[in-house]
């Protein structure tokens, strides 16, 4: 409980900052007030177990609505806070009060909830609903940009959105490929008293058993229960597959943290409104939405990512150990036969010259497969035209597909070592050279290229004279920027056994001979801001 | 083989009949001429007046195929160039020089190489590609820069020359074409009066000792009356004037521009 009051004091902090930075702050109790409905039907709430892990449900705060209905006061106060929000002033302010301070005492009075046993209801359709909505909406979004066509294209948008529903609904469909989709929200109703009796019977009678199997295992004796709320770790097996799982309020999950931040920041926030009501602005509630849709992307996300700042408290006795047994670099060691600078110096080469040859392999491919990949120049006939999409689509997927995957596999076809490193590069940067001359070509002057059409001059002879002088020092600037992006990815690709210095330090790394790779640290460090420095200067003598 | 593009017939250069140019626009279509009927003999020099988007540009971009008409015909030197293939039409073009405004000129060459363009038309296209010139085109590419005084420029980049200079060596490469007529859309707007007068000077020149028809786009009416053989007067996608300058009437000047006051 504590720890949630923590995110309280967060938020308030943060309306502090806002308020500090002289905004309207009418625009905070929106976004936080916004935010908070999206908290409150789709972020995880608490956690309810069943016999397995896999059993586990965490709830959204709508989800407990049937269970504990006091829980529907967070949304009926964010909605009242948004309605005061709309009149403005003062009474803005006093909306962001009270909404933050009842959404504070509902979800804190979920806290002091023993545990229960409840039900499962899966809400049939829900998440296929969305699926389609989603596929509906970014196919209705394209008649933005084409209004002549803007009536087929919504009736293929609610066709396409039924198609997706229908495919994802049925079993063969989505039930096999996206089997968690399917009934994956699910509310949580109470159990009658009686029913919960039953089930702490059945727990009882089977606990002989169980012990008997505990004590092989040298595990304590469990005690029969009285009531399921004495209940220790898992619901027994026939419970938990019967759809009824066990509600423990004390878990938290990221939604709770998020209820409470939110709530402090729209409690902070509308006191400094009713301080300075006159802030408001008109576009508060634009600004509010966008509060909120940050604010649902970017809490999920830290949750994700297993933030955790203890972690790196956790981690620090072996920072110290590294920087202890990093520092001083060894550069040699002649008494044990030991060169590392020697070593590095020659890897370093290598991975200058890895770069080199797949940058210059690159060049020499994209210079010709530029001219397809660009509009202007193939605009003559059909025929062109489909070759300037064909190769638009295969410089679009590969380069979708990054270095350090092609470098996998290419180590696993060609074996250990540079070469791999090299295709690698080369193919990678035939794709990004591919785009950036193309680009070039588009943008060219088209004054010249008109001239020299009006002297009756050959297609050919036209993109010779008219575009090639042009592009070419374009294309060396973009050459020579890539050979930098080059190198540092040729760094990396080491780590995957592409030659080069990355092998050196990922060597090192594991056995522990930090002192040496240190030596190769230092001289990437070095040599990146060499090449970044030797090659802005070449680029801006070019142009 | 050459269908007809360097027969010459009779003395009439360009033969223009119930020419319409439509556009569409994302507004909708947008009519730019509207049933243009002219006639303009071998040798003549016309300036084409008219405000901005009268349907000058159009105009002369449909003598040099650059937009085919949606309507009417087009005959020069006998030749409808209205519906040659692709191939005709670019051995139509080298016979025609075009001017452009803002010169056109490919900057990171030469003002040498710049003049040998000119001559691509000529060239097959593998020997384009390399850029081998014959010597003959060299000659040419030479002799036309030195007629616009620039020789001893010819191996200076040009965009390191001055916007009269860069005006010239355009008139050059389009004089290197050795054409039986030269368009020029505004080819003065973008210098000042004296280098204006100069490349008036130049075209007039050509005009008279090559015998070349010359077609010009022209703001500038006084260069207008003091150049041309004839005047053409455009006024919303028609032709409202033909004839000398001197029958220009002021009233019609100022009809043309819709003004009440003569301002030059």
């Amino acid at each position: 409980m504590s720890g949630l009051l923590f995110y309280v004091l967060l938020g308030l902090l943060l309306a502090v900052l806002a308020g500090v930075a002289k905004g309207s702050m009418r625009r905070w109790v929106v976004g936080a007030g916004l935010a908070l409905l999206v908290v409150f039907a789709a972020f995880p709430f608490s956690r309810a177990r069943g016999f397995l892990s896999r059993d586990t449900v965490d709830p959204t705060l709508l989800a407990l609505v049937p269970t504990f209905p006091l829980l529907l006061l967070v949304p009926l106060s964010v909605l009242v806070a948004l309605v005061l929000a709309r009149w403005g002033g003062r009474a803005a302010g006093l909306g962001g009060v009270l909404g933050g301070v009842a959404a504070i005492i509902a979800a804190g009075w979920w806290y002091a909830q023993p545990a229960q046993i409840v039900r499962l209801h899966p809400v049939e359709g829900l998440i296929e609903l969305l699926i389609a909505l989603g596929v509906a909406a970014s196919i209705a979004l394209l008649s933005f940009s084409r209004p002549k066509q803007r009536v087929p294209i919504l009736i293929g948008a609610v066709v396409a959105g039924v198609l997706a529903f229908v495919w994802f609904h049925a079993p063969q469909g989505g039930g096999v490929y996206l089997p968690k989709s399917l009934g994956y929200y699910k509310l949580l109703f109470p159990t009658p008293p009686a029913t919960q009796q039953e089930i702490a019977e059945a727990y009882n009678r089977a606990l002989p058993e169980l012990n008997a199997i505990r004590k092989e295992l040298g595990q304590d004796e469990l005690q029969p229960i009285r009531s399921l709320a004495d209940l220790q770790g898992a619901l027994p097996q026939q419970a938990s597959s019967q759809g009824y799982r066990l509600v423990q309020p004390a878990t938290t999950q990221y939604g709770a943290f998020a209820v409470f931040f939110l709530a402090g920041l729209m409690l902070g926030a509308g006191l400094m409104q009713l301080g300075s009501p006159r802030l408001q602005e008109p576009d508060d509630f634009r600004a509010g939405i966008l509060i909120a849709l940050v604010a649902s992307f970017l809490i999920p996300a830290f949750d994700a990512t297993e933030f955790d700042l203890n972690k790196l408290v956790v981690g620090w006795p072996f920072l110290q150990q590294f920087a202890d047994r990093a520092w001083p670099p060894l550069l040699a060691d002649p008494a044990a036969e030991r060169y590392p600078l020697q070593e590095v110096l020659s890897q370093i080469a290598v991975t200058v010259q890895m770069a080199l040859v797949g940058t210059f392999l690159a060049a020499i491919f994209a210079m010709p497969l530029s001219f397809l990949a660009a509009r202007n120049v193939t605009a003559g006939t059909p025929l062109m035209r489909s070759v300037f999409y064909a190769t638009r689509l295969f410089l679009n997927v590969l380069r979708g597909v990054p270095t350090l995957i092609i470098a996998l596999i290419l180590v696993a076809a060609v074996g250990l070592g540079p070469f791999a490193g090299v295709m690698a590069i080369a193919i990678h940067s035939l794709t990004e050279l591919g785009k950036l001359y193309s680009e070039a070509i588009e943008n060219a002057d088209k004054g010249p290229v008109e001239a020299l059409e009006s002297t009756g001059a050959a297609g050919v002879n036209v993109v010779r004279w008219a575009i090639l002088p042009q592009v070419l020092p374009l294309f060396i600037s973009y050459t020579i920027y890539n050979f930098e992006i080059n190198f540092r990815s040729s760094l990396v690709l080491g780590l995957v056994g592409a030659g080069g210095i990355g092998y050196f330090i990922n060597e090192k790394m594991a056995s522990g001979q930090y002192d040496q790779m240190m030596v190769g640290v230092i001289a990437i460090v070095v040599v990146v801001n060499i090449i970044d420095f030797a090659s802005s200067w070449l680029r801006s003598r070019l142009v | 083989m050459h269908k007809g593009v360097e027969k010459s017939v009779g003395v009439r250069m360009i033969e223009v009949r119930n020419l319409s140019q439509t556009f569409q626009t994302a507004k909708g279509p947008l009519q730019v001429l509207t049933d243009v009927n002219l006639d303009i003999p071998r040798g003549d020099f016309v300036a084409v007046i008219g405000r901005s988007g009268a349907g000058k540009s159009t105009f002369l971009r449909t003598l040099n195929g650059l937009l085919i008409p949606t309507a009417g015909r087009v005959v020069v030197n006998g030749t409808d160039i209205t519906r040659l293939s692709k191939r005709e039409l670019q051995k139509y073009r080298r016979t025609v020089g075009f001017i452009f405004q803002q010169f056109n000129l490919v900057n990171r060459l030469s003002a040498l190489d710049n003049v040998l363009h000119g001559r691509l038309g000529y060239l097959s296209a593998w020997r384009g590609l390399l850029g081998l010139y014959t010597e003959v085109d060299y000659r040419i590419a030479r002799e036309q820069l030195q007629r616009v005084d620039l020789a001893a420029k010819e191996s200076a980049r040009v965009d390191s020359l001055s916007g009269g200079q860069q005006q010239r060596v355009a008139i050059a490469r389009a004089m290197a074409q050795q054409p039986t007529l030269m368009l020029a859309d505004e080819p003065a707007a973008n210098l000042d009066p004296v280098l204006s007068e100069e490349v008036m000077r130049t075209l007039k020149r050509f005009n008279e000792q090559d015998g070349v028809t010359v077609v010009i786009n022209i703001h500038a009416l006084d260069l207008a009356l003091k150049y041309a053989k004839r005047i053409v007067a455009f006024k919303r996608g028609r032709v409202v004037f033909d004839g000398a300058p001197e029958q220009l009437s002021q009233d019609l000047v100022d009809d043309l521009y819709e003004r009440k006051e003569m301002l030059v």
